[in-house]
């Protein structure tokens, strides 16, 4: 290659520019925020809200608590996930590995309470108590995922195996906080369990499946 | 024109806009800039072909600059984005038994040097060899292996976890 080469390919992509509009994590929040709307109508459509919350009543002090850090968990990863589209050397992404760890007192918490009382723990861990909780949180995160995924393939994310984590531990954050809102349950190992393994099941299924497809 | 970041700025807040003198002003600069960078990182040979690979995706991702930010930092990312597409292409080549070219140009490869020697004390001694022996001083597979007493495999593995591990420290700069 020479001089020559890369003066020919400039001219051949300066003739090709059109004007670009600059991409503006305000814009992409309003599509997470779309797609979090989404996910919740169509969970509370086929199956309502929390009976006390639909009749105005708040949750127990408990479930409230782990509702909210789940909440904070899906804010910082989505907002972490839309700083990645829009590359710089020395910009800081790790605001959701510290929601993450301080959501971890979820399962810590609900891990207590096990050890306390087993046979409750093991009757909360049956399948059948809770696995659809799991696949209705996976699938109501799908408008997150989606949103952020459509974001950072338009966007130019510098390393795609973290993005990956990030968009499924955000998608599945926002379908278990739809989730928590939808499902009747106040048990705490309950919620870490099924409502925190949907969480974890879409980052991990964020790393495996999106960080390929968000390579450019 | 002067590499500066103001003016980098304002050329690149232009191009967004369409404009195409501004857009070859930069890319221009942009280019000198990125041999600069690269001359420190990679073997000289493969400058200039990584600068227009960097170019090219600086184009198709000329959407995702916000004009709040400097500049430099954006391209540095892509620049550095590309070099661990080389690093893991390279890592691919060793898995497929591909060789690679030798090196010339002397006080190139000092200033590469620079740089990667620095890289490489973070890696085990076998990677280290392995990898300035056929990715640096361009030896074959077969005369690293005669040289550093590592049978042929044994130097493709040091090569292969080696240019991952380069490429994960690079990441975590």
């Amino acid at each position: 290659m020479s001089d020559a080469a890369i003066d020919d390919l400039i001219d051949n992509l300066a003739d090709e520019l059109e004007p670009v509009r600059p991409r503006r994590v305000a814009r992409g929040s309003l599509w997470v925020a779309a797609g979090w709307a989404a996910g919740a109508a169509i969970l509370f459509g086929l199956g309502g809200m929390r009976h006390d919350l639909a009749e105005g009543v708040m949750m127990p002090p408990l479930p409230l608590l782990a509702f909210w850090l789940i909440v904070a968990l899906g804010f910082a990863a989505a907002w972490s996930a839309l700083r990645m589209g829009l590359p710089g050397v020395g910009r800081d992404y790790s605001g959701w590995r510290w929601a993450g760890l301080a959501a971890l007192a979820l399962p810590l918490s609900a891990l207590v309470m096990a050890m306390d009382d087993s046979h409750a723990a093991l009757e909360a861990a049956h399948p059948e108590n809770g696995l659809h909780c799991l696949m209705q949180g996976v699938l109501a995160g799908l408008g997150v995922g989606a949103a952020l995924f459509g974001w950072l393939k338009h966007g130019a994310p510098t390393s795609p195996e973290r993005a990956g984590w990030v968009v499924g531990i955000a998608a599945g954050a926002a379908g278990a906080t739809i989730v928590a809102l939808h499902c009747a349950s106040n048990d705490m190992i309950h919620i870490a369990l099924w409502h925190g393994l949907a969480v974890l099941l879409s980052g991990i299924a964020g790393r495996v499946l999106l960080a390929p497809l968000l390579r450019w | 024109m002067s590499i500066d970041e103001p003016s980098l700025a304002r050329l690149m807040t232009a191009s967004q806009r369409g404009d195409r003198a501004a857009y070859r002003a930069l890319l221009g600069d942009s280019g000198k800039w990125l041999a600069r960078y690269f001359a420190r990182r990679i073997a000289p040979h493969q400058v200039d072909d990584l600068v227009q690979e960097t170019l090219v995706s600086m184009h198709r991702k000329l959407a995702t600059w916000d004009n709040s930010r400097p500049f430099l930092p954006w391209l540095a990312a892509i620049a550095r984005y590309r070099w661990i597409d080389l690093l893991r292409r390279q890592r691919d080549e060793v898995e497929l038994g591909e060789g690679d070219a030798a090196v010339g140009a002397e006080d190139e490869v000092v200033h590469a040097r620079l740089s990667l020697d620095r890289m490489l004390t973070l890696l085990p001694p076998g990677q280290a060899q392995a990898i300035t022996l056929v990715k640096i001083e361009g030896a074959s597979i077969a005369e690293a292996s005669r040289i550093c007493g590592q049978s042929e495999a044994l130097v493709k593995v040091n090569i292969h976890r080696g240019l991952k591990k380069l490429a994960q420290l690079i990441e975590s700069e």
